[in-house]
């Protein structure tokens, strides 16, 4: 029992390590847009697309 | 509540909006919070191109519900229902389901139509009785 607890709590602080050091130092960047049918698109990060509707957001954000 | 009342609320009731601006069924400005009436046209006119271009991605830009975009500057949203359209821009890592949440309650709040007074039809009933 004693030896569970262990692996759980190695998991738990390998799991806040690794959101901590790693995904919390990545550009979070991301764009979506939903339609009036229902479907939804979600823009990959550096496709065309994403840079055009960076580029529109970008001139109302403060840089 | 007019546009105006609704976006105060909304900039009391969500730290993470910065800036918001409320357009109409023909896209002409409502109410916005900036106080510069050049930085709300500009507003304005990016979410309309941000609308437009989104609606090239699918069809048209008439469809496009929502859209938007987080980036290392902030992020963007705009929304669209009932024919109006709010948009407003946040700091950066915004909570994106709860601002869209707070900007669908803000534009769902705004109402247009003055409501009846219920005394004029009282008094009105009262005049009809005698």
């Amino acid at each position: 029992m004693t030896r569970l607890l262990r692996l759980a709590l190695a998991a738990g602080l390998a799991i806040w390590a690794w959101r901590f050091f790693v995904r919390g130092r990545e550009p979070h960047e991301r764009a979506s847009v939903a339609y009036a049918d229902g479907s939804e698109l979600v823009l990959e990060p550096g496709s065309p697309e994403f840079v055009r509707l960076a580029s529109i957001a970008r001139t109302v954000l403060p840089s | 509540m007019n546009a105006d009342q609704a976006l105060a609320e909304l900039r009391e009731l969500s730290s993470q909006v910065a800036r918001a601006v409320v357009l109409g069924e023909d896209g002409g400005i409502v109410a916005g919070t900036d106080a510069d009436a050049t930085a709300t046209q500009h507003l304005a006119e990016a979410a309309q191109a941000l609308v437009a271009a989104a609606g090239e991605l699918h069809g048209t830009s008439g469809d496009v519900s929502r859209a938007e975009v987080e980036i290392s500057e902030g992020g963007f949203f705009v929304l669209r229902e009932g024919g109006r359209t709010i948009a407003a821009t946040t700091g950066p890592g915004p909570t994106a389901g709860l601002v869209v949440y707070d900007l669908r309650t803000c534009l769902g709040s705004i109402d247009d139509k003055p409501k009846r007074r219920r005394t004029t039809r009282k008094k009105a009933d009262e005049e009809a009785s005698e």
